[in-house]
């Protein structure tokens, strides 16, 4: 069992990593938006913003330093469209599920409970995107696929590594 | 992970206890009542009855709204996988446990009354995955760490088939 601060401290920092991840690429795809969509990145940025500054928060209570954000990101494909930004955002929430799955397996059931609500939280703003569920959110990543006409050319997609998650 | 082959092992053991204590019985007679299973087994079983009652209640529905069975199928089919997986963690492949019967969609759900039509069998079954998934997150506290995960990303995934389910989304 993990109920030790320490273990508590690293699920919390991965989450909040993550969720650094998320509202920068939440800002990225923000700009590609228009109309209701950008109205919704711009609802789930600010989401991922308050879970962000709660997760700092709980750290800080845990008397640890909270980690900061990254200065830059790479994205796991390019983003120069509506359609590989709503791509990007279904990606940013699959990643943000499986680092709050991380605090499901503490021992606290308060973090516990907090992690799966964060999971179900992730996972419901995914299908607004995607448009349809996953059998197991958090713990299957579907690949990045960036949309047809993102890609343009037949060449094979990006390697999906060092991504917008952390 | 070894650890988890681990737990699959005391899991799958634990779950044929009862098989071993009824089987000795017979030549024994009189032998004490079989072990209670562990509490992992027991959410674990409560969590593969949830799922079968959904499967049948999607089965159910489909069968009285063969209209909904096209956007009904994805979800049917993501709790199959719920099912499977949770059955693979209660007994382990070629461990000599009972053959698992692969639910069936056409079963009706016990007591249900599937309404006529296509929108309410859609409230029926959204108000069905929210209730399955609540009842999962509440079950999580007492489970293992892996389990835990599991029943968390489950309860995730009813709580998206509500979502879906949801007045105004496509086919509602």
């Amino acid at each position: 069992m993990s109920a030790s601060p320490t273990t508590a401290v690293r699920a919390l920092q991965a989450a909040l990593a993550a969720e650094h991840a998320a509202v920068y690429g939440y800002g990225v795809a923000g700009a590609h938006l228009a109309g209701a969509r950008q109205r919704a990145a711009a609802r789930d940025w600010t989401a991922h913003q308050a879970a962000r500054d709660s997760l700092a928060a709980m750290i800080t209570a845990l008397r640890a330093q909270p980690v900061e954000a990254a200065t830059a990101y790479r994205l796991p494909f390019p983003v120069r469209n509506g359609a590989a930004a709503v791509t990007l955002a279904a990606f940013l929430e699959d990643r943000v599920a499986a680092a709050y799955l991380g605090l499901v397996a503490l021992g606290d059931p308060r973090l516990r409970a907090f992690g799966a609500r964060a999971v179900r939280s992730a996972a419901l703003r995914a299908v607004s995107w995607r448009d349809r569920s996953l059998a197991f959110p958090g713990l299957e990543l579907p690949a990045p696929r960036p949309a047809p006409s993102a890609v343009g050319r037949a060449s094979p997609s990006p390697p999906p590594a060092g991504t917008a998650a952390g | 992970m070894a650890r988890e082959a681990t737990r699959r092992v005391v899991l799958a053991a634990a779950a044929s206890l009862p098989l071993v204590a009824t089987g000795c019985s017979k030549g024994i007679g009189g032998l004490a009542t079989p072990p209670s299973p562990l509490p992992d087994v027991t959410i674990l079983r409560d969590a593969i009855a949830g799922e079968t009652l959904m499967i049948s209640r999607y089965g159910a529905v489909m069968k009285a709204a063969p209209a909904l069975a096209g956007s009904l199928r994805p979800l049917l089919d993501q709790h199959r996988e719920h099912l499977a997986r949770l059955r693979a963690r209660l007994i382990e492949p070629h461990a000599g446990g009972q053959p698992e019967h692969s639910p069936s969609a056409s079963a009706s759900p016990p007591g249900a009354r599937v309404p006529g039509t296509p929108a309410a069998a859609r409230a029926y079954l959204r108000h069905a995955e929210q209730a399955a998934a609540q009842t999962l997150l509440a079950a999580l506290t007492a489970a293992p760490p892996s389990l835990a995960q599991l029943l968390a990303s489950i309860a995730a995934s009813e709580a998206s088939h509500a979502l879906l389910l949801s007045p105004g989304r496509r086919d509602g």
